[in-house]
């Protein structure tokens, strides 16, 4: 796209790729600062605890491990995504979306039932700071991806409609972008939680 | 008029627009304003909600006054309510007008127009923008119907979390209004970043530009830090958790060091778009190219840098290590450098120029004079020492207005009568003008001074009750708190009447260099009927006042015919 398309489009158009891209990275920087403040709370409140986690309370499970896994394979699966759409494999383009939304509907179920656990454990939001601070965390990181999921899900939709060429694919760019960004959050959410307790 | 080119006929896209197609009545009817994505419109209906927003705030500006008129207790209202009032004051001016004032309004106004551009990078943002300001603004003003929030505006804990008022509810709204603040930012320097017309390199861009550029940086990087404040304040509210309160084994101090590192950032989302208002007037009031183009430009992004370091100046008698105390200390000096970097090169502009005393430039004087005041009083509470002295008086309080007001407010009411003509297509009377300025400078000092002299004598700030020998100053200030109002009702009387009477304003009535200007007053719906040619934007002196038209039209350059 250059410049003169930036300018001209009217108002309802679509804007162009280049500006959306931009625009999504900004999205991105102010988010890692809403989670870089969230982990450093934690960090200082962690550090004022003199035992982490409190006696009589659960550790962190480790079937955390499988969502860290699977949040993994899905940025692979994304990046396979729009490695096709840049391409115009049409077919992988369709196999990667959904493969990508699948994979985030089963990370949300996998953290589901880790809280499920850790609840039957008797470790709630409301018991002490532990419990707190780890909802809070977790519940932060999984509201973002309930919002990632819906664009992916309308993404894939026009993906199987065949709306996206080498050319324009706009949706799988920006999805990259932020789906990116949410494994990368989790990667460093998850290593803080592990390796303060 | 050889060598000399009318504004209203040469460029095809000049003069007048009121009896012609323009934005403001390109679509008719309420529905046509309420869903458009055209910027300028977006601008006006921020203008219209903000100036509420001011004038509701100054209501309780005035009741607050009217209270201090005696030291002991008031029939006018209880402590609590009092309490409660200079609460909504603080937080009304400081989220609902201060701090979108002048990039929401004036800046989305504007933005687009200096870029020689159609709109923003993204306009159903853009509008979506100004629904969430308005869902966060009704949120955090509901909380006057439910019980209206008595912490001050810096909802501190554990007092936040523990009194009975509906903090949720007011800090449920400022989280919105963060939303709000974080897509105009983002939408901004998209915008800057790829709509600037051809020639118009980063340092051929206006000033005001690099103020709302640096502005919009820390609205995306500041913000999200007070949206999980406010969310962890919510939670101990709503959940008895113990993260700030100490009774429940928190951390006070946390807040205050989560809440300052937005809330002091927020300070220069308040003056950069209005030092990037008063770069633009200087020039063009004093008829004369701006002096020192690049240090004010990195000055800007020199203070947007910088604001992220200094929070901790708000916590020096609040138990944070003198180590740190002393770092912020330092760092809080540092911000001096660039301010007055930006104050030396607009007196060097005026230098020599031919000043014009028109409406706008009468507020650069003011923002000149009362900034300085507030930024060198800045430096008294920076010092350690000096602020354990002064630290909770109305010496503080004095010295924010002086920055808040005397810096943000006049630069915002500047570059509303400098913009006003292009907004509305009519000029308003000048001689009322005049006295508008007048009376807000007068009011301004008399109010504002004084606490000044009252805060060094040690007149703590906030209590509804105040010792017998502070009641001559608190009258005094009072008087000016009335004047200030007086002058106010002035200019929202004299700009409603040029709305309805004003002389139609011609396309470039101050003789600016700058793009908006080479369209119609008012711009037509797209803004330019033919791309203008980009230009040096302070070459002011390229503009002449030709009578025939009644307004500035540009003088061609040596050697070359009019027009080309």
């Amino acid at each position: 796209m250059t410049r003169s398309d930036a300018r001209n489009g009217g108002r309802d158009d679509p804007a162009p790729v280049e500006s959306g891209r931009l625009g999504m990275r900004l999205l991105v920087l102010a988010l890692s600062m809403l989670f870089a403040a969230s982990l450093l709370a934690y960090v200082l409140i962690r550090s004022r605890a003199a035992v982490w986690p409190p006696a009589g309370m659960p550790r962190l499970p480790g079937t955390l491990w499988i969502s860290t896994l699977v949040m993994l394979a899905s940025s692979v699966t994304m990046q396979a995504a729009v490695r096709a759409a840049r391409a115009g494999r049409e077919r992988a383009l369709r196999t990667g979306m959904l493969l990508t939304t699948l994979l985030g509907v089963l990370f949300l179920v996998s953290q589901t039932l880790n809280w499920f656990a850790l609840v039957a454990a008797h470790l709630t939001a409301k018991a002490n700071l532990y419990g707190f601070t780890f909802y809070t965390l977790t519940g932060l990181h999984a509201a973002h991806v309930v919002g990632g999921l819906i664009p992916l899900a309308v993404v894939t939709v026009r993906a199987f409609r065949g709306r996206y060429s080498a050319e324009f694919h706009p949706g799988v760019e920006y999805c990259a972008i932020y789906w990116h960004f949410l494994d990368v959050v989790w990667l460093v959410m998850f290593a803080v939680l592990m390796l303060s307790s | 008029m050889t060598g000399i080119e009318s504004g209203a006929a040469g460029f095809g896209q000049g003069g007048n627009a009121l009896g012609r197609d323009n934005y403001l009545n390109h679509e008719r009817g309420i529905k046509s304003w309420l869903l458009t994505r055209d910027h300028k419109r977006i601008g006006v209906m921020y203008l219209v909600v903000i100036l509420s927003s001011f004038f509701l705030g100054g209501i309780f500006a005035e009741l607050i006054r009217t209270k201090l008129l005696t030291p002991g207790n008031s029939a006018l209202m209880k402590a609590d309510t009092y309490n409660q009032m200079f609460t909504l004051h603080g937080a009304i001016m400081i989220f609902l007008f201060v701090i979108p004032g002048i990039p929401a309004s004036l800046g989305n106004f504007v933005l687009p127009l200096m870029l020689g551009a159609k709109d923003v990078a993204f306009p159903r943002l853009n509008l979506a923008s100004f629904y969430l300001w308005v869902g966060g603004a009704l949120l955090a003003l509901g909380s006057m119907v439910t019980g209206a929030v008595d912490t001050g505006w810096t909802f501190y804990t554990p007092y936040s979390t523990t009194t009975n008022t509906n903090v949720i509810m007011m800090v449920a709204g400022i989280f919105v209004l963060g939303f709000s603040s974080i897509f105009t930012g983002l939408n901004f320097v998209v915008t800057i970043h790829k709509l600037r017309p051809a020639g118009m390199t980063w340092f051929r861009m206006p000033l005001f530009l690099w103020g709302i550029y640096g502005t919009a940086i820390i609205q995306i990087m500041a913000t999200p830090v007070l949206g999980i404040t406010l969310l962890l304040l919510i939670a101990e509210r709503a959940l008895g958790i113990g993260i700030f309160d100490p009774a429940l084994g928190g951390d006070p101090v946390l807040f205050q060091h989560f809440f300052w590192f937005y809330s002091h950032p927020a300070v220069y989302i308040m003056i950069l778009p209005a030092m990037g208002v008063i770069s633009e007037l200087v020039s063009v009031f004093s008829r004369k190219h701006i002096f020192g183009y690049s240090f004010i430009a990195m000055s800007s992004i020199a203070i947007a840098v910088l604001s992220f370091l200094v929070w901790g100046h708000h916590m020096f008698v609040a138990g944070q290590s003198t180590l740190s105390s002393m770092i912020f200390s330092f760092l809080t000096f540092m911000v001096a450098i660039p301010s007055a970097v930006k104050v030396f090169n607009w007196l060097a502009t005026m230098y020599k120029g031919s000043i014009w005393l028109a409406t706008p430039m009468l507020y650069v004087l003011s923002f000149l004079f009362l900034f300085g005041i507030g930024g060198l009083t800045g430096l008294f509470l920076g010092a350690l020492a000096v602020d354990v002295h002064l630290h909770d008086t109305y010496f503080v309080v004095a010295h924010f207005h002086y920055v808040m007001f005397g810096g943000t407010v006049i630069a915002f009411l500047g570059g509303l009568h400098y913009w006003w003509p292009k907004m509305f297509g009519r000029m308003y009377s000048e001689f009322w003008g005049r006295i508008g300025a007048l009376l807000v400078f007068v009011g301004f000092n008399t109010t504002f001074f004084t606490q000044f002299v009252m805060g060094s004598h040690g007149a703590p700030r906030r209590s509804y009750h105040y010792q017998p020998q502070f009641e001559a100053y608190h009258r005094l200030s009072t008087i000016g708190a009335y004047i200030l109002g007086v002058g106010f009702v002035v200019i929202a009387v004299y700009l409603i009447h040029s709305l309805l009477r004003g002389r139609p304003a011609p396309a470039n009535p101050w003789g600016g260099a700058t793009l908006e200007w080479q369209t119609s007053s008012p711009p037509p719906h797209d803004n330019f009927e033919s791309t203008p040619a980009v230009g040096d934007p302070y070459d002011v002196e390229a503009w002449t006042w030709d009578g025939a038209v009644g307004g500035f039209v540009r003088r061609a350059p040596a050697g070359q015919p009019a027009g080309s």
